[in-house]
């Protein structure tokens, strides 16, 4: 009888390292488990290589049993090696005996399941996916809820409609309202960085009360209608997207169902409505905002009188379609802003990791459609000579 | 005649559904009927698609497979306005109460009403706060869901699955979280309602006590074959089901006598 012995740390015991040993004749091996198995350390990845190691050097073994030294301190860590170890037999057809380990263990084993077969087909589930044809779907579901919408709002216009009025104007209020103060903040700031911006070119023509054009015009035009619909994404797209995602959360939007109300009528209709309403009259405010920015540093820095500058911005605007246009682009603004935050809320998985996506993605979107179609709409402005 | 009978007295019937979110399969071929004035309660592992079929009885998950019949009739071949129809016939309690949370427990219960009929304003309120001291909530008219402990919301969210008088009431754990005094007096209210209103009642359980005191009927989902295994009352299930699972389920783990 040939004594196999081999370890795996100096010495049993001396040590509070974890270590292994194996003794036994050529068939049957006995496998000790010793020293001190602790979560707090990382000799496991030694004791994996020996183990590998002393795998390779003895396969003709039939079985292995199990045991544990007296001393020996054990943990988690104890339990996951040793269903690692037995996983290896099993899958190599070798005989396990438990019997020797000490209860608790034994049952600790039996509860994690933690055997090789059962982690296999982990990915098998898992599916490759094309992100250009994910965007297809997106946008052909997003098509339809824009259809839906529209399908609540000639409900609405024929009095058939769920929505509830009080909804419709604690949205306006929240998006409207409660909106002017920053609206005013960036719309000064903005109309006061272009007085400065242009001063210092028209300044080199000495053409400096053209600032009063310029800000007024880049105000109606562009300026006031992107930054409010700026805010207004960040500001009220977000927020609706994050009320509708907790609701879905909460299966408020089954319960409506349930009852037969259409989440589109009665969530987001008011929603939506109130921003077509409002991005306007914020983007009104916000031109006349920008350009008393623009008659600050013109009348403070520039030394105009305030008559003089009023009377340039006057002739600069001697067409209403100059405001009409930047109008008409926020109304269109405040409807995507308005859709995608709901849509994207409605949409929202059913955790609250989803959510946060949720609420980013309406942003993002909302933002990128509001530049694009801004740029589309001075394109067709300018092939129809409207500028 | 009594097969005529029969499909009367059969308020709702799946016949072979399959469930799926996206490509995750949830349930296959589940079958089986409610019959009028019956408590079923459906029962399985966490995770075994329970309020998946809830969902699909409420018409809120569409089955990619077999029919779901509301008395007789074949629920998503319907049109619309026959399927309002039909789940104006329903009530419906969410795991969480599911209560809109901008508004307060009246409005919360008067909305469906206001939806639905033609009733006075003075008329709902009164109708609402009498679903509210059904279940023991009188004098929280004016509160606000946010402002409720979540035993609270569940009763509230059963007085709003009550507003319109349902015939059939799906209730998705209505114990869970309660503690067991209020959960037994659901228990009551649950069979009060069926005795005196004749109302129907589909509830998902996991609690035990509750199984036996309001079941006259059960089905068991498994989660590992993705099917329903066995259906019967409670009792049959639990001395003579085929499966050691559910009779390990109704027993709690322990041996069946």
């Amino acid at each position: 009888m040939t004594n196999l012995h081999h370890t795996s740390s100096p010495k049993n015991g001396e040590s509070k390292k974890p270590c292994i040993a194996f003794s036994g004749d050529g068939d049957a091996v006995v496998c000790r488990f010793g020293g001190k198995w602790s979560l707090n350390d990382d000799f496991r990845d030694e004791l994996q290589q020996d183990w590998k190691s002393y795998l390779k050097r003895n396969s003709s073994f039939n079985e292995m049993s199990f045991e544990l030294e007296e001393s020996v301190q054990w943990d988690s860590t104890l339990v996951v090696f040793l269903s690692k170890m037995i996983g290896t037999l099993d899958a190599s057809g070798k005989k396990i005996v438990l019997n020797d380990l000490p209860e608790g263990l034994r049952s600790l084993l039996n509860m994690s399941g933690l055997s090789p077969t059962l982690s296999k087909n982990q990915y098998a589930n898992r599916k490759l996916y094309f992100p250009d044809l994910k965007f297809l779907f997106f946008a052909s579901r997003f098509v339809s809820f824009w259809g839906e919408w529209v399908l609540a709002f000639s409900r609405l216009v024929c009095g058939k409609s769920k929505m509830r009025w009080y909804d419709f104007a604690e949205a306006a209020r929240s998006s409207g309202a409660s909106a002017l103060p920053i609206v005013t903040l960036i719309s000064f700031l903005t109309g006061l960085t272009m007085a400065f911006v242009g001063s210092v070119q028209l300044e080199k023509f000495n053409a400096k009360i053209y600032v009063a054009d310029l800000v007024s015009l880049a105000m109606v035009r562009e300026m006031g209608a992107l930054m409010v619909a700026i805010i207004m994404a960040g500001r009220t797209g977000a927020a609706f997207a994050a009320e509708i995602g907790n609701m879905k959360l909460n299966e408020e939007i089954d319960s409506l169902r349930t009852f037969g109300i259409s989440p589109i009528d009665f969530l987001v209709l008011p929603r939506t409505l109130a921003l077509f309403l409002m991005t306007p009259l914020l983007t009104l405010y916000a031109d006349v905002v920008g350009m008393l920015g623009g008659l600050a540093v013109g009348t403070q820095v520039m030394d105009f009188s305030v008559l003089h500058y009023f009377e340039q911005t006057q002739s600069a605007l001697s067409s209403m379609w100059e405001i009409f246009s930047g109008l008409l682009k926020s109304l269109l603004f405040g409807l995507i802003i308005g859709l995608v935050g709901c849509y994207k809320g409605l949409n929202a998985g059913s955790n609250s990791a989803s959510l946060g996506k949720a609420v980013t993605s309406a942003v993002v979107l909302s933002i990128t459609l509001i530049v694009v179609c801004d740029a589309m709409f001075e394109i067709i402005f300018s092939y129809l000579d409207l500028r | 005649m009594s097969e005529e009978l029969e499909k009367v007295s059969k308020v709702l019937e799946l016949k072979e559904v399959g469930l799926s979110y996206g490509d995750h399969k949830v349930l296959e071929k589940v079958s089986f009927a409610v019959r009028e004035g019956d408590c079923v309660v459906v029962i399985g592992g966490s995770g075994c698609g329970k309020s998946t079929v809830l969902k699909a009885m409420t018409g809120l998950l569409e089955p990619n497979g077999g029919k779901v019949m509301v008395r007789g009739r074949d629920y998503w071949a319907s049109d619309s306005v026959e399927r309002s129809l039909i789940t104006k016939e329903f009530g419906v309690l969410f795991q969480g109460g599911a209560l809109w949370s901008s508004m307060s427990l009246m409005e919360n219960v008067s909305l469906p009403l206001k939806t639905h009929t033609a009733l006075g304003d003075e008329e709902i309120a009164q109708i609402a706060s009498y679903k509210l001291s059904l279940v023991g909530l009188r004098g929280f008219e004016n509160f606000y869901p946010s402002e409720l402990s979540g035993g609270m919301k569940k009763r509230a969210g059963l007085a709003r699955a009550m507003a319109l008088d349902p015939k059939v009431l799906f209730l998705d754990e209505p114990s869970a979280g309660l503690d067991p005094l209020t959960s037994r007096r659901l228990d009551d209210l649950i069979n009060e309602l069926k005795e005196s209103l004749g109302i129907t009642f589909v509830v998902i359980t996991h609690e035990l006590a509750s199984i036996f005191e309001i079941a006259d009927y059960a089905v068991f989902l498994d989660a590992e074959t993705k099917t329903l295994i066995d259906q019967g009352t409670p009792l049959q299930l639990l001395h003579s089901s085929a499966h050691d699972q559910v009779r390990a389920f109704l027993s709690r783990g322990n041996e069946t006598p």
